[in-house]
């Protein structure tokens, strides 16, 4: 029985734990009290909207048919915690989901102190059912710690009129009226029941950059996150990961984010709970300085936006850029002196395929910053065959200034470029790319692939059979694709005007969009393969691996769709993700 | 290094081992079997042993019953699906994961000698496909006949990729080829004349890899007579070998190879010693047969065997997983031996890696106690697969000096000074006990006596 409350009060104490409070009615607000170091903290403002969600019988549903939950709930202690959790119920004339919503009814917070500190706290809509509940748990900590003999372990202390408790080691935890806090070590809520006492003393909620953070979130949001990125880019060394050695490319996709970060003080976070989705905004108050090479992503609102996402059959994810690659190559030497000679290098083999041009005035000038990505799961030609390791198709669509003349240039690179893989190929005594050029609704198009025909096993080809590099252009439209089944796709959707009308998304630079189910279909059919890489990259048994594979579809399944979507506003970073949920229904 | 031992009576020395009163069958021999004849053994392997004492034990090792198929095709299809890329560092883990796994290791033991023997470099191969066929044919006959081994090995397209010898033409015979060969595949250094090097050059002309397939081309090939080793005619490739394999080097190449592997590579044993293994032999060239009698005999259980190598990378890191019974990242460990200077399918020279000695300098010490700290504490992609206190739970230790005696048995077999065992176990005294075992394990991996096989 001692086993069980021992359970017990870990699963109370964790049901505490992971929630936050906003408030009470006779209570000042919880971020009054909460030390001003505090590197990290989640409010719960609205926790009735997260109950909803996460202690509705669709999650319910989600959670207790998982075949990982039910073989979970066959283990002894599994039903050892249930008969506690009966128990309980039992005691306070109450079921566990009342209770847990009437303990965090008024919110909660949870913050993340230096040296590894946490403090918890929890504002109850019953004082009297806190207390009950923690009576309960006292007496049953008292009553375990005695009988193994260790008569000090839990004990009480008056502070400032507050009767502090532990259960162990450095543990503390008080009530005040009908909030609970908890804390890993004790001198933390030494200083909340001093900064109680004290109005006068500094708190999270003086602090200026939290009152700035916390003008940007939604008052709506049932969620909210505090991060005091001064503290951490000040002790962690993290603005130097996130602003050195970054690559081109790299730098490139993210845009001056990291910049933004290394000089921003604060991030703020809001989550808003839907029935259908969940949706978060996060904002930074680091501002691009205008001599930062990259500063021209955030000016002028992002010149207007990305563009609306390409949507093409099968389609995976996709990825909408404004991203000024003129702009961007003038700023090399500045953005990246230490890689001048490999610069260099990539700039003559350019040349070559672009006939000598100069690559920054004479190609990169040519493509606009609107840059959009597609990648799409493949159907193989059964005539063709299939490989053993399928991998998703991609393809880039550059808009182009002046089509009809840099359209040739760029296919001509683009025949260079393939000429150059066979000759090396052919080197390696390797097979080649075959050439072609098909017609598909009109647009000519420059399509390459490897012939299977000697191929013996056409079910377990060799990875490179996932390529059939295809060069396309339709009006202002360049597109480069991996295979020409997608590069006939995105024609189709030019065609037809899925993304039609082309209004430009404003003040965001970026747009990412990934499809759960498509997502999961592509990992299905390479199961075995990552099943396999799992068990040498992680040591883990073949039954193992594939349990971690169930859980990711699982997982997989009860997401619809992810959307991403970062932009500047006068200089300052802000990211949107929106999670579209596709939980099974209830009856 | 290469010390004139005493002599040794070969009789007494490949008459096989009887317990005896003097040399009785204990954790120490059986620890030191599992070392050379596998990578290592978990405690329940070394309490069969015991058991079961050193014949019934030997002859599991040569000839593991039980059906093997099922692990066999399994794995085989692992490697099939890695030999897709060109690099083979897929196929690399898969091996070192066969290795820990394999219920036939001393198949595996004697696959690593063959691949460092026949040392052809991936980085000139290029191929995963040929790659994984040389590694299949090294394990096919690993514990077969020689002889065609060899034959297979000089005819093989990645021995002839890596030794620059795709196009053997009639008017222009690949003379450093065939000194490759003679002089670290067949017979050893300074025993062919150039006359030889030339001839055995003209006998492989003919021989082309075209789109990595080995085709002969008749008209390729100088039939002419040639003289080599001191036999004249119309010989061919093939012959080579047949020519090879009378000359008593061949067999002494090996034999004393397998001595190194086997009994001891600080000594330099005197040829009345060998001679018995190598008449032996040469009479049909049965791997398995030379490696029994090593393995059964007097010599092999006596202190001239008895800790006389040092481990290779790769059996120091496995025989910390298979003491832990556990399944390691061997994508990591694969990268981390090759920082330690055994990087498979990348052999250092083409006459293999130095070994010995040279496993050993202060930067190769240093990072294998940083694998150790990694395999024990579970830094970076190894997380927690090394699991201590499951092996403690296991066989019931439930104090430190529990654990710590079980630690020594398993990995030591307990023969350490019992001054070092008290300086170790009075270490970090004031850690939880926890991490004082993680300590502890970390300090008994690192002597010097666990890098000795």
């Amino acid at each position: 029985m001692v086993r069980k409350f021992q359970v017990g009060i870990r699963i109370v104490m964790f049901a505490l734990f992971v929630c936050q409070n906003a408030g009470s009615d006779s209570l000042p607000k919880a971020s009054q009290w909460i030390p001003q170091d505090a590197v990290i903290t989640f409010e719960m403002s609205k926790p009735a909207d997260l109950f909803h969600l996460l202690l509705g019988p669709r999650i319910e549903k989600a959670v207790t048919t998982a075949p990982e939950y039910q073989a979970l709930a066959n283990e002894q202690g599994f039903k050892e915690l249930q008969g506690v959790i009966r128990y309980l119920e039992t005691t306070l004339s109450t079921d566990w989901k009342t209770a847990v919503k009437t303990l965090l009814g008024k919110g909660g917070t949870f913050s993340l102190l230096p040296e590894n500190k946490i403090l918890l706290t929890t504002d109850s809509e019953d004082s009297k059912l806190l207390s009950q509940l923690h009576e309960i748990l006292y007496g049953f900590a008292k009553n375990e710690a005695e009988n193994q003999g260790n008569y000090d372990r839990v004990k009480s202390k008056e502070y400032k009129g507050v009767t502090g408790y532990t259960f162990g080691q450095d543990e503390a935890h008080c009530i005040i009226d009908n909030r609970f806090m908890f804390t890993n070590k004790s001198n933390v809520l030494k200083q909340i029941i001093d900064n109680r006492s004290n109005s006068e003393l500094k708190s999270l909620s003086t602090l200026e950059n939290y009152q700035c953070a916390q003008s940007t979130i939604n008052p709506e949001a049932s969620l909210k996150g505090f991060l005091r990125l001064d503290i951490l880019n000040q002790f962690t060394g993290i603005n130097k990961v996130l602003t050195k050695n970054l690559n081109p490319l790299a730098a490139l996709l993210l845009a001056g984010l990291p910049d933004s970060l290394s000089v921003s003080n604060w991030l703020s976070a809001g989550l808003h709970v839907g029935e259908e989705h969940l949706s978060l905004l996060a904002n930074i108050d680091g501002k691009l300085d205008t001599s930062d090479p990259l500063s021209f992503i955030g000016s002028n609102g992002c010149a207007g936006g990305v563009l609306p996402i390409i949507q093409v059959p099968n389609q995976i994810a996709s990825f909408s850029f404004y991203r000024d690659l003129y702009q961007f190559y003038s700023a090399k030497d500045d953005l990246f002196p230490e890689r001048t000679s490999g610069l260099i290098f990539f700039e003559n083999m350019m040349g070559i395929f672009f006939t000598g041009r100069d690559l920054t005035e004479e190609v990169w000038k040519e493509v606009k910053p609107e840059i959009r990505f597609v990648v799409s799961e493949q159907r193989y030609d059964p005539s063709i065959g299939a490989p053993a390791v399928q991998l998703p198709s991609f393809a880039v669509i550059f808009k182009l200034f002046n089509p009809e003349k840099f359209g040739l240039i760029a296919e001509e690179a683009w025949q260079k470029a393939i000429g150059l893989v066979n000759f090396t190929r052919g080197q390696e005594a390797l097979p080649g790319l075959l050439i072609d050029r098909p017609v598909y609704k009109d647009i000519k198009m420059t399509s390459t692939y490897f012939s299977s025909m000697e191929e013996d096993d056409k079910s377990k080809l060799e990875t490179r059979f996932n390529f059939r590099p295809t060069l396309a252009r339709i009006e202002d439209n360049l597109i480069l694709s991996s295979t020409d089944q997608l590069a006939e796709d995105i024609i189709d959707s030019v065609l037809v005007g899925t993304v039609a009308p082309l209004e430009k998304i404003p003040g965001t630079h970026s747009l990412v969009q990934i499809n759960a189910d498509r997502l999961a279909s592509i990992l299905t059919s390479n199961r075995e393969t990552i099943v396999r890489n799992d068990m040498i990259e992680k040591g883990k048994t073949k039954e193992q691996a594939e349990a971690g594979q169930e859980i990711l579809h699982r997982i997989l399944s009860y997401l619809n769709q992810a959307t991403l979507q970062v932009g500047m506003e006068d200089n300052i970073a802000q990211a949107a993700l929106k999670l579209s949920l596709n939980l099974p229904a209830v009856e | 290094m290469n010390n004139e031992t005493a002599p040794v009576d070969p009789q007494w020395a490949w008459a096989p081992y009887s317990p005896s009163s003097e040399r009785p069958w204990d954790l120490k021999w059986a620890g030191h079997l599992y070392r050379r004849a596998a990578f290592g053994a978990s405690w329940d392997q070394l309490q069969k042993a015991l058991k079961e004492g050193p014949d019934q034990t030997l002859a599991w090792l040569l000839d593991p019953n039980g059906n093997r198929s099922e692990f066999e095709t399994a794995f085989d299809e692992y490697e099939s699906s890695a030999a897709y890329s060109s690099s083979t560092e897929g196929l690399r883990a898969w091996w070192l994961r066969r290795m820990l796994q394999t219920p036939n290791p001393l198949q595996e033991k004697m696959t690593l000698f063959w691949h460092n023997h026949f040392a052809v470099n991936q980085a000139k191969v290029k191929s995963g496909r040929l790659t994984l066929q040389r590694l299949r044919l090294t394990r096919k006959y690993a514990q077969g006949n020689y002889a065609k081994l060899l034959e297979e090995i000089v005819h093989h397209p990645s021995t002839l990729i890596a030794l620059n010898a795709e196009k053997n033409r009639k008017t222009l015979p690949n003379e450093h080829f065939s000194r490759m060969i003679m002089e670290n595949y067949c017979l050893g250094p300074d025993l062919c004349s150039e006359e030889d090097i030339r001839d055995v050059a003209r006998a492989f002309t003919g021989w082309f890899l075209i789109r990595n397939e080995l085709r002969f081309l008749e008209r390729e090939h100088d039939d002419a007579d040639k003289r080599i080793l001191g036999e004249e005619g119309n010989f061919n490739s093939a012959d080579v070998v047949k020519l090879v394999l009378r000359h008593k080097a061949a067999a002494w190449l090996i034999v004393k190879k397998l001595y190194r592997n086997f009994i001891s590579e600080i000594d330099n044993p005197a040829d009345s010693l060998l001679e018995p293994l190598v008449n032996q032999f040469r009479e049909h060239y049965d791997i398995k047969q030379l490696v029994r009698v090593m393995l059964k005999s007097n010599l092999f259980f006596s202190d001239a065997a008895y800790r006389k190598c040092v481990k290779c990378p790769a059996s120091f890191a496995l025989e910390i997983a298979k003491g832990f019974e556990a399944n390691i990242s061997t994508t990591c460990l694969g990268r981390d031996l090759a920082a330690l200077g055994q990087d498979l399918f990348h052999p250092s020279t083409i006459k293999g890696w130095p070994s010995g000695r040279h496993w050993i300098n202060s930067a190769t010490l240093a990072g294998r106690c940083n694998l150790v700290h990694a395999l024990v504490t579970g830094a970076g992609s190894y997380e927690n697969q090394l699991s201590p206190s499951s092996l403690f739970s296991k066989y019931n230790c439930k104090t430190k000096t529990e654990a710590s005696q079980l630690i020594l048995n398993i990995f030591l077999q307990n023969d350490l000074e019992p001054s070092v065992q008290k300086q170790i176990f009075q270490q970090n005294p004031n850690l939880d006990a926890q991490s004082w075992l993680k300590h502890y394990i970390i300090n008994v991996l690192s002597l010097p006596e666990f890098q000795l096989a």
